[in-house]
């Protein structure tokens, strides 16, 4: 097997932090959480040495970099705009070298070996460096003609005109070589956000998970009422369910990208969306997260319906948790000097039973 | 829902059984002849107290229920001076016993109780490990004295040697003073049993209350758990059991346990080689003391024990060596328990951020695991080494009454009030004195006949949880850990007394233990119903006891009708890692054996998803 620096894909398995420089942050951080034991959608990345040999074996590569001179120079929006359209036509048009396409796509055809014929799969922008929400993700994409294709757009969207001016502006050069990351599209059964604290009221002794049928979007824009579970994350046993209404899921239309909402079937909306196991996986997750990471978390997650459990959870986002984080800690307990003082003190109290 | 039980007055009497009230202590009914007593039995909360009596009172075991009565309510409020918490109040109602809270109405009576309890408990506490060693020998001594004791018929005529030593003391007297003795030594126990109790739980509810204040909602199994994890005198019996299947298989013996022989004619061929006799004498060593364990809880002189009855240890032997062929593991994993329980308390410890709730933390911890020994121990202790000595003593005098006419069938003497038997003993030797005919052959025959009628009668009948008025805050220590009674348990068994039927197949407990299982419900009301048991069905009955040990090698689960996170069955199948529901009030009546039903320790629900 080839040097990592010299190969055209990398597995997300073979990937670790340091790895940014050959595959972008994105696929690079990927390749960590699965190193970390945090489950990913499985999947593969398109090495930035792809997308310059790209370049290079078509030929285009001398004509965009010549576009705009010299090549880290302020330019005008109108200058801009021009190159843009000029990059992208060229990367979009020509032709993939086979050599590249066919590792390419031997990676997929594992996949599909693996998930199903036509397997759809995501093709993500992943820079080297931060280029925050300047490049392209593609959704559901579907088989070999139109994986090559979007693998040549996500290459190309680094040629967009926002992208181009952030460049420019932070002294960046104009060429500007991505990788792209492949991995399965989750085909959500249920998905939803775990909290790793109950973002009730701060107690860090617990996990919270919200979740739904289908896409996450039902449960991140509020479209439904999802189960909500409530798990100690010490134990993971799971200490109080309750059940939502869930009338509505978010799919994907086939073969497209966009999504649509349909009915939830009765029967379905009785009974808790998620299995046991599934909870109690999802809160160890949830807990590995937040020890990795080294604080409290809120996550997007999803259940996947073409892989058996465990292997279906898939983590799909995580950031720290903002709200209960930034908070002074006080005190819950009274300061007493000692156990004596203490025992008095809930003597007093008693239960209260009305 | 209503927010009153009914009234401990308007119980009706079960028909037939007019006048039961004579088969108890005068005091212990509910009466209305002094209003100020009424108005007060009125206005408090009546448990019934299912936990420690599923069945009704047999007059003489009511004893350990006076002796409890005493001995705890004397700790709360003589000895201790427990601020806001007098003792615990009892009656009977149709020959169940009902217990009652006291709280202390004046808030500044509370005030002043509180620099003496600071400095009574403050002592216990800080000489605990001292003091528990002193009771271990106290209670060594009672248990000599009762062992020692033995009651034979009086003699035809004193022996010679009363004459040639100059004794000067006649049979019947050492009889009547022996039987004095022998109820003493009962109550002296029981004084010692209520030495650290109400402490030990004052000091594990501070924990619980600790718990839920810095992680809220977290379970009290969960709390239990980082206690946990010590070697209770509770498991001894059944790690012996467990010893002596595994010493059989390395002797080589094994398979003659697995012939369908009972316990004697098994000792016998045992007996008969070398191996063999190697192996009884480990059992004999194992017997005393740890096979004075009660076939039930302890409580009633019809539950025997082990070494009463050696059926019970041998069948549990024979599944041990079968389990341990199919090559699984048996027993209590202490290691693994003692890991877990450091690791859950080092966990939670290393979630709080402020040295207050840290130090509150601590505090709770180390007094909840100073006492859990002494709460967990003290069981095997009384309940049962103690108790299956009594039970054995009194079952002489009862034969020696038999034996005189008093009575017609074994165990007629228990359905005597203990003060009775005094009276009965005192009518038998004052007859065998004077060589004149006892009154009680004629007297007692009649009495305990219609005795045992009302008592079939009060089978029959079902004891309401609860009866009189809930009060707004329960500040008794064993109120709140042993019963199980919280705002929700009250709640659900207010509504369950009004509107039982609004949801049949489903039955509100407490958590005991975490976990979901779904399986075949088997009801038993004893353990010796244990062989019906089938592999992963869930046992449904209305409390264990060490006797049950066998069954948790084989349940997917168990519910019970009454008890608390403290409860024997909840203890146990945390330690098993079986799930739990307690506290259900009446789930041996609701469910039946072979329904479908789903339980979950984690919300205390059971649902019966198919009947049989």
């Amino acid at each position: 097997m080839l040097e990592k620096e010299k190969r055209f894909t990398l597995g997300y398995d073979e990937l670790e932090g340091n790895d940014f420089n050959l595959v972008g942050k994105k696929n690079a951080n990927l390749g960590e959480m699965l190193k970390a034991g945090i489950p990913i959608s499985p999947g593969f990345a398109v090495t930035v040495h792809a997308n310059d040999q790209y370049l290079i074996m078509t030929g285009i590569k001398e004509k965009i970099s010549s576009l705009i001179n010299p090549p880290n120079a302020q330019v005008p929006l109108e200058k801009a705009q021009e190159a843009s359209k000029i990059a992208m036509e060229l990367i979009e048009s020509a032709e993939m070298p086979a050599v590249i396409g066919d590792v390419i796509l031997s990676d997929y055809h594992k996949m599909c070996e693996k998930y199903g014929n036509n397997l759809p799969v995501a093709v993500r922008s992943s820079g080297a460096a931060s280029m925050p929400g300047q490049m392209e993700t593609y959704l559901n994409i579907c088989g070999d003609k139109d994986l090559i294709d979007y693998v040549k757009k996500c290459w190309s969207s680094a040629y967009n005109t926002e992208a181009i001016m952030y460049r420019m502006n932070k002294g960046m050069e104009f060429l500007f070589n991505i990788g792209a990351g492949i991995p399965k599209m989750v085909n959500s059964r249920v998905s939803g956000i775990i909290f790793t604290i109950n973002p009730i009221n701060g107690d860090m002794s617990k996990i919270s998970i919200d979740a739904s049928y289908g896409l996450g979007e039902a449960v991140v824009s509020g479209l439904v009422t999802p189960d909500t579970y409530l798990i100690d994350k010490i134990t993971l046993d799971i200490i109080k369910i309750i059940k939502g209404s869930k009338e509505i899921q978010c799919v994907y239309r086939e073969n497209a990208s966009d999504i649509v909402q349909t009915e939830v079937p009765e029967e379905k909306r009785r009974v808790n969306c998620l299995s046991m196991e599934e909870v109690k996986e999802l809160a160890r997750v949830g807990k590995l997260i937040e020890k990795y990471y080294g604080k409290a978390y809120d996550i997007e997650f999803g259940v996947d319906a073409d892989i058996p459990f465990p292997h279906n959870i898939i983590i799909l986002q995580v950031r720290p948790e903002s709200v209960w984080s930034k908070k002074e800690v006080a005190p819950k307990t009274e300061v007493a000097k000692d156990p004596m003082e203490r025992l008095l003190g809930v003597m007093l109290t008693g239960v209260k039973l009305k | 829902m209503a927010n009153k039980f009914m009234d401990p007055h308007d119980v009706p009497t079960i028909p037939g059984t007019e006048g039961w009230e004579r088969m108890y202590p005068y005091q212990y009914p509910f009466s209305k002849d002094d209003p100020e007593r009424a108005a007060f039995e009125s206005s408090q909360i009546w448990f019934y107290d299912g936990l420690h009596y599923p069945i009704p009172h047999y007059p003489f075991d009511l004893i350990w229920d006076e002796a409890w009565s005493m001995a705890l309510s004397q700790y709360n409020t003589r000895h201790w001076l427990i601020p806001p918490a007098l003792g615990i109040d009892h009656r009977i109602v149709n020959g169940y016993v009902y217990i009652s809270p006291v709280g202390v109405p004046d808030p500044e009576e509370i005030g002043k109780r509180v620099p003496l309890f600071m400095e009574r408990a403050g002592f216990y506490f800080q000489n605990w490990d001292g003091l528990y060693e002193n009771w271990k020998k106290k209670m060594g001594v009672v248990i000599d004295k009762l062992e020692a004791m033995n009651f034979t018929d009086l003699p035809v005529m004193e022996d010679i040697s009363i004459i040639k030593e100059g004794i000067g003391i006649g049979s019947g007297y050492k009889l009547l003073k022996a039987w004095d003795e022998l109820i003493d030594i009962g109550l002296l126990c029981w004084q010692y049993h209520f030495e650290f109790l109400n402490l030990a739980y004052a000091a594990q509810v501070t924990f619980f209350a600790t718990g839920d204040q810095l992680f809220p909602g977290i379970p009290i199994a969960t709390l239990v758990k980082m206690s946990a994890g010590f070697d209770p005198i509770l498991f001894k019996p059944d790690a012996e059991l467990i010893r002596l299947a595994k010493f059989a298989i390395q002797l080589g013996i094994d398979d003659t346990f697995m012939k369908p022989l009972k316990a004697d004619e098994l000792m016998k061929e045992l007996a008969q080689h070398a191996t063999g006799k190697e192996w009884l004498a480990e059992l004999e060593k194992a017997r005393y003391p740890w096979f004075h364990i009660s076939t039930g809880t302890g409580w009633f002189h019809t539950e025997t024990s082990w070494n009463d009855n050696l059926n019970v240890p041998f069948n549990a032997i024979k599944t041990n060596i079968r389990t341990l062929k199919e090559g699984k593991e048996i027993g209590r994993p202490t290691a693994q328990i003692l890991e877990e329980r450091d690791r859950i308390a080092t966990e939670y410890r290393a979630l709080l951020k402020t040295d207050a709730d840290r130090d509150a933390f601590d505090q709770g911890l180390g007094l909840a695991r100073l006492v859990l020994p002494y709460a967990e121990d003290h069981n095997f202790y009384v309940e049962h080494w103690f108790h299956t000595l009594f039970w054995q003593k009194t079952r002489q005098v009862s034969e020696i009454l038999q034996r005189a006419g008093f009575f017609k069938e074994a165990g007629d003497m228990y359905f005597l009030k203990r003060n009775e038997i005094k009276d009965a003993l005192w009518d038998m030797v004052t007859g065998w004195t004077t060589g004149v005919k006892s009154r009680g052959p004629s007297y007692w025959p009649k009495e305990v006949a219609w005795r045992k009628e009302v008592y079939k009668k009060f089978t029959e009948w079902t004891p309401p949880a609860a009866l009189g008025t809930p009060p707004d805050v329960v500040t008794e220590p064993f109120t709140i850990v042993l019963w199980g009674v919280t705002n929700s348990t009250l709640t659900s068994w207010l509504s369950g007394g009004e509107a039982g039927a609004t949801a049949a197949n489903e039955i509100q407990g407490s958590p005991g233990s975490s976990g979901v299982v779904q399986g075949k419900a088997r009801v038993l009301n004893n353990p010796d119903q244990l062989a019906d048991l089938q592999k992963g069905e869930i046992l449904v009955c209305k409390t264990t006891s060490p006797s049950w040990a066998p069954c948790f090698v084989t349940i997917a689960g168990a519910i019970t009708d009454v008890g608390g996170p403290m409860c024997h069955a909840a203890i146990v199948c945390r330690e098993y890692g079986l799930p739990t529901v307690v506290g259900t009030g009446k789930g041996t009546q609701l469910i039946k054996t072979g329904d479908l039903i789903k339980m979950d320790g984690d919300t205390g629900l059971v649902t019966i998803l198919e009947r049989a």
